[in-house]
Parts: C-alpha cells; structure tokens; sequence
C-alpha cells in the first residue's frame, strides 16, 4: 500500500488524471473563447496552469490539498461575490441587459417608422441575376411594379411582367422567385432585409407576400457616438449611464439601453430615492421583528421544554422521540404543508378553530402565521441545544443555592438562566442571523404576501429583505440586478457584522467552559 | 400522589401540548395521503375510509412524473454528498494538520466567506451560469450538471469547517507517529488520516445530503424542465398555490420523500447536534 504511493504505477495515474482533467478543461477554454466569454475563459487558463503547476512541482505542499476545494470555492463562492459586487455599481436591469454594441444595432433597428400613407406592396421573394436577394412588388392600385434588391430598385413596365388575377406581378426578366423550401431557410435573413426604394425609404418585408414602407428616423453618427433624428435634427448622446438621451431633453432616451457603471448610484438609491427607501424600510423592519420573534418564541418554547422534560419522568423518550420530528422533516415539505393547513376554505386551521379567517390575505394574520410555522420549526433545535446546556450546569451549584434557602424561581432567575443564555447567546445570534434570511418559509409560504402591487409596490406585508431582494432581481414586473446586488451588499454586511460579533462572543466563552 | 401532582403534572401538560403541537401538521398529512377524496378539506380528523388511492396515483399518472423527481433529487443529493466529502476533506485535513504561512489568515477568510449567504449571490451565480450555458449548454443554466457544480461550491466552506472541527478532535499522535517514520503528507492523508476520519467523513457526506435534498431556490431557478425537476421543486410546482386540487397525492409525495430524510436525521442526532452548536443552523 505505501509503495503504491510511491511507486510508478501511482505518477502514472496522477499524470493520467491531471491529463484528463487538463483536456477538458482545454476544450471548455476554447468552446469558451470561441464563444466570447473571456472572463469565464482567462479563469480556466488559469485554473489549468494552476493545475498542472500545483501537481507537477514541488512548490507547496498544503496547496495540494487545497488546490480542488479552493478552485470550487473561487468558482462558485467568490467569484458570485466579486461579481454581486460588481453588478451592484451597474445599472443592470430590464432595458439595459445588453452590451452597448448591441444597443445601438437594436436602437437602429427599432427606430423606424412607416411612411405617412402606410404604403405596402404585394410581393415576392426571390433573387435577381441569379444571385442577389430581391423582392418583386407590385402596387396594384397605382399600378407599379418593380424589382427591389438591398441597394437598388429596378423599375419595370407593366409588359416585362406577367400578372395573376389580382394583377400582382408573379414573373419578370431576371428574377426568380424563391421556391417554398428556400423560403423556409431563409426566414431569418428575409426577417431582417431592408430592399431599397428611394434613398430616404426602405422596403421591410412583414411575411413572405407583403411589405410595407418605413424610412429611418434615427441615424447612429458613428465619429460621434450620437444618433441623430432626421426629421427633427435632434441629437442623442451617451449620457454616461447606458442610455442615449436628447441632449436638449435629458429624460429623454432611446431604448434599450446598455449596461453601464453608475458607480454608487444603486447604493445612494437605497437612501435617497424614496420609491426605494421607504419599501426597503418597511421590509427592513420586518425583518427584524420576524428574526427576533422567531429565536424568541422558539427559544422559549424550547426551554420550556427543556425544563420540563429536565427530570427522567415516565415517556420521556416517547415525548423526545416525537419532538425532534418537526426538526427532522425536510423544511420544504412541513412549510408546504402548513401552507395547506392555513388555506381559508379547506385548511384545518380554521376548521380546528371554528373560524373562517382569511389568513394570508390579511397583514396580521399572515405575519402571526409566519411566526407559527417558524416556531414550529424551529423549537425542537431550542429545545435539544437546551437540554444540553441544563446538564452541563454543575448540579452543585442549584444545591448549594438550595441550601441557603433560594426558592426554585429563584433559582431558576438568578442561576440557571444567566448561564443558560451566556452558554446559548452564540447559538441565539447564530440563529438571528439565519432566521433573518429565512427564504424558504417566506417565498413557500406567503410569497411575501399581502401586497397590493397597484402602484407598483412589490413589497409584500411579510417579505423579508431577502425575498424582497429576490422580487427586485427575478421578480415579475420589472427587474433590476444592479439594485438588487446592491442590497445583497448591504445584507451580507449586516449578517456578517451580527456573526462575528457571536463568533468572537463564542471565543470568549470558550475561556470559560 | 399530591407530591407527584405537585412535582410532576405541569411537566406533563407541557409536554402533551408541545407533542401535540409538534404532530399536527404531520399527523395531518398521513390522513390526507390515504383520504381517497383526495382533497385538502378534512371532514374528520379521525379517518373513516382508507385507500391506496394518492400513492398509486404518485406513480402511475402520467402527469405527475414523481419517479422521475425522485431519482434527480436523489442523483443530484448523493453526488453532492460524496463529490464535496472528497473535495473538502483535504482541505479540512491540511487546515487542521498541516503547518504553513498564512493558515490563521485562510481559516477567517474562509470563516468570512462562509457568511455571504449563498442566496445573496443568487442573481450573480444565475448570471455567470447563463453565460456558461453560451459555450458549454451541458454545464449551464437549466442543466443538473450545472446545479450539481453549483451546490459543490456551495458546499465546500461549511463542509470545510464542520470536517475541520471534528478532524480537530481526532487525536494528533498517530499521523505525528506515521510522519517521525517518514512518510509524506500525502501518505499520512491517504493512510492515516482518511481511514481514522471515515465515520466522521461518512457524518458530513450524510449531512450535505440532507441540505441538498431540501435546498429549494437553486433547482427552482435552476430546473426549467418538468423532467430534470427536483422533488422539492417539483411538488411546489405540483400544488403552486392550489391546494385544494392535488393535495392527496402532494400529501402521499411529501411523506414518501421525507421518510429517508427523517431516518437519517434521527439516526445522526447526536452528530447534528454537535456540529449545529459549532455554529450552524440547519436550513
């Protein structure tokens, strides 16, 4: 076995595996590259050249152990972060996905306009010469006809062509029409042709027998980087944060817009803007009311618990054994259920209560809900963390308080309490921290309801600020990245700050067990 | 007795009610799964008729691909948790073992990282896996593949501290006996240290699989397709809101998935409790 892990059978089957993993890691590099993807790519190349140089030299130990779990870690963990960083200095949001290259081709092909009088023509499509992608149209009211090719228009009298009952031109001299199987092939391409008619409007095919006439309103001057309107003479510039907008109307853009920095234009929102500010408050305090109730609620009834089942009393184990199930049961499946349970009409809340109360759909109702299922999840965890920690108080010490005549409340009060909460407080922070981004039990439960989303209010009476987060990146209406990463900031700073103030009050207590 | 009364009754009243409390929801689910109405109104808390009904539905209704699900979580939660043990363990072992510079500094920048809830990232990793999916659509957005490398991220810091706290506890003598005769770190790993932490390396492979198989907001933004579903994901969806339709079969579905997760959870109590005080509340 040892000689295994010296001998050549064994370099042989490290060189064989790094050599795999290096091919694929190559291809994905260059799929990669070939893609556009050069962050992505520049992160494998590096991996690989790590890789191999971790493996192959002697450079570092540790690092060899290290060398899997950090590149996952920097892959999914870090690099996530770095970019939720980074995308809260962005204005990344609906209408401003896209890069601004292709900003401006879809700024350019969006701002068109049909003629005054709505002209369209029938047509065909075919090619001319034999090679050149054109249209036959015909204005069968004027009695037009003419060949249409991306830079030119040819004119044809009414005899170079042969017309069908509805004097729509079918044939002309060097043109042929695209046969059905073409057609189907070429749909994209026909989707997005301009053929010429004079040089101010083009001809826009809108299916493969009509076109309809549109001129240009906008022209991109590309030595400027403006779009100019040529019916107005109106000039839109770069205005820094993704969009063209009018020079002379700054609220004036063109969309879609890019992504852009706005530097700390997400972060100033959160305080200044008050259709961000005063949702985010709301919710804010929400959350923490949620959190604290939930550990405290939990933590009592957990040591109440605990108390009462401090004595070997008869079912003890009965009492324990089903006690920890809530705790055991995926969170998921119980929050589903209890879902079910507050259902108006069905649900066996009201029916075991007698009464017809529309739980999530009231403010208070759904938030004492939301309270009841997170006790219910959460008591066992208090309960079994209590138990622990009563017995690992001395049993002199309540003697000797005994003795000197202390009554049990008293006791309890004055000795087991103190020490319960300094043993528990890292615990009860701990689950501060998680409670306070709960997701599941809200986005399963209320979805973060009631909300009346009238005025565009996606805040909902019990949405904490993680799914209230959720809503402003996925949700339905509009969705904004940049805002959203901006308060994941924000968040991570606060449960980070609460957690290492338990940790380090952890470390203390380590002194004194 | 009036000493007993005094002594022991309200202990328990206490109990009884917390018990009750407790079995509720879950003694509700039994009796909807096996109500041949199916539905979620309970006209009686003590069931009348029984039938098999909502189960044979789970596994025969075309519409409702429950195997299916099951087999995903299950490929899904088990790669997880051998894939991030096997990650995470040499990690965990050069942390606790091994000496370098900058341990200190790497063990608290684990710790910090360790705290940017994996939910926060949700719209960054959403959008580098987009962008994953342009170049390799076997690894990206809406893949398992691409879950599955998502979860092994986010699983190795956790994984790392928890293995790191129990390795902690493993004697030191033996991997300082096997290095004065000379064998290398990598031989220490391999032959001391991974057969002595098995027990403790199979605690955390169990524990990863039970978070994974509950994680629920990655495989719903993850998992378009009804077929590449997760359990979790996929019974949401099932009832998505409308309770009163489906709910017989969602009850049967819910307590099938949850009798393994259960088993497993009570048979490692006492492990679970002892890496949940080292700072980590389960989800």
């Amino acid at each position: 076995m040892v000689a295994f892990f010296r001998g050549k059978l064994a370099f042989a089957f490290k060189a064989v595996l790094l050599a795999g993993i290096s091919a694929l890691l190559v291809l994905l590099l260059i799929s990669a590259l070939g893609q556009k993807q050069y962050a992505i790519g520049i992160f494998l190349i590096l991996v690989v050249i790590g890789l191999n140089f971790t493996y192959l030299t002697k450079v570092s130990i540790p690092l060899k152990f290290f060398y899997p779990g950090l590149i996952f870690l920097l892959g999914f963990v870090v690099a996530p972060i770095v970019f939720t960083l980074t995308m809260s200095t962005y204005n990344y949001k609906t209408g401003n996905y896209i890069g601004k290259t292709e900003a401006i081709t879809q700024i350019q092909k969006l701002a068109i306009e049909p003629d005054a009088s709505g002209s369209t023509f029938d047509i065909i499509v075919g090619k001319y010469n034999g090679t050149e992608s054109a249209i036959l149209a015909s204005d069968t009211v004027k009695k037009q006809y003419f060949i249409s090719t991306y830079d030119k228009r040819i004119d044809l009298n009414v005899t170079d062509i042969k017309v069908n009952e509805y004097q729509v031109a079918t044939e002309a001299s060097n043109f042929k029409a695209l046969a059905d199987a073409e057609l189907a092939g070429a749909d994209k391409l026909l989707s997005t042709s301009r053929f010429f008619y004079t040089s101010e409007f083009f001809i826009a095919l809108e299916g493969f027998d009509v076109g309809a006439l549109y001129r240009q309103k906008l022209n991109f001057l590309a030595n400027q980087d403006a779009f100019q309107n040529i019916a107005t003479g109106a000039i839109y510039k770069d205005n820094g944060k993704g969009n063209y907008a009018n020079v002379d109307v700054p609220g004036e853009i063109l969309e879609p817009g890019w992504r852009a920095p706005v530097w700390f234009e997400n972060y100033s929102k959160l305080f200044l803007d008050p259709k961000v500010r005063e949702p985010l408050i709301r919710v804010f305090i929400w959350t923490v009311v949620f959190a604290v109730s939930s550990v405290l609620t939990s933590f009592a009834f957990g040591l109440l618990l605990a108390l009462a089942l401090n004595k070997p009393i008869r079912g003890r184990r009965i009492y324990r054994s089903i006690l920890i199930l809530p705790y055991a049961m995926p969170s998921v499946m119980s929050i589903l259920i209890w879902g079910g349970m507050f259902n108006t009409e069905f649900g066996a809340i009201n029916q075991l209560l007698g009464t017809d109360i529309a739980w999530f759909q009231s403010v208070t109702f759904a938030r004492v809900a939301v309270i009841v299922v997170n006790l219910w999840l959460g008591f066992p965890y208090f309960y079994l963390v209590s138990s622990g920690a009563l017995q690992a108080i001395p049993s002199e010490l309540n003697e000797a308080a005994a003795i000197d005549g202390a009554s049990p409340r008293q006791i309890f009060s004055k000795i087991t309490l103190p020490l319960l909460l300094r043993i528990l407080s890292p615990l009860l922070i701990a689950s501060f921290a998680f409670n306070f981004n709960n997701f599941n039990l809200i986005y399963l439960l209320t979805g973060g309801g009631p909300k009346s989303t009238l005025d565009g209010d996606i805040a909902g009476a019990t949405d904490i600020l993680i799914s209230y987060t959720y809503q402003i990146a996925f949700g339905s209406f509009t969705q904004d990245l940049g805002l959203a990463s901006a308060i994941s900031v924000v968040i991570f700073l606060l449960v980070a700050s609460i957690s290492l103030y338990g940790i380090r009050k952890s470390k203390v207590l380590e002194s004194f067990v | 007795m009036m000493k007993w009364l005094r002594e022991n009754l309200w202990r328990h009243v206490v109990g009884i009610f917390m018990v009750l409390f407790a079995i509720f929801p879950l003694y509700l689910v039994v009796i909807s799964s096996i109500n041949p109405s199916g539905s979620l109104q309970v006209t009686s808390f003590i069931p009348r008729e029984f039938s098999w009904k909502n189960y044979q539905m789970l596994f025969n209704d075309p519409t409702i691909p429950y195997l299916t699900w099951m087999k995903n979580s299950l490929v899904i939660s088990v790669s997880v948790a051998l894939l991030s043990v096997v990650i995470s363990a040499s990690s965990a072992f050069a942390f606790s073992r091994l000496k370098f510079k900058g341990k200190k500094s790497g063990i608290q920048l684990l710790l910090l990282i360790q705290m940017f809830p994996a939910i926060l990232a949700l719209s960054a990793v959403y959008v580098i896996m987009e962008r994953v999916a342009v170049f390799a659509p076997h690894f990206g957005l809406g893949t398992q593949p691409g879950l599955l490398l998502v979860y092994l991220g986010g699983a190795m810091g956790v994984n790392i501290w928890l293995l790191k706290g129990f390795v902690d506890s493993i004697p030191a003598e033996l991997d300082e006996a096997a290095k004065i005769d000379g064998a290398s770190a990598m031989q220490t790993y391999w032959l001391i240290f991974v057969p002595l932490a098995a027990p403790v390396l199979a605690v955390v492979s169990l524990l990863s699989f039970i978070g994974t198989f509950n994680e629920f907001i990655l495989a719903r933004l993850f998992l378009v397709d009804m077929g590449s579903r997760t359990i979790a994901v996929g019974l949401q969806g099932f009832i998505g809101g409308q309770y009163s339709q489906n709910w017989g079969p969602f009850a049967a579905g819910s307590l099938i998935a949850s009798v393994p997760i259960v088993i497993i959870f009570l048979s490692l109590q006492k492990y679970i409790i002892s890496g949940l005080t080292a700072g980590s509340v389960k989800g």
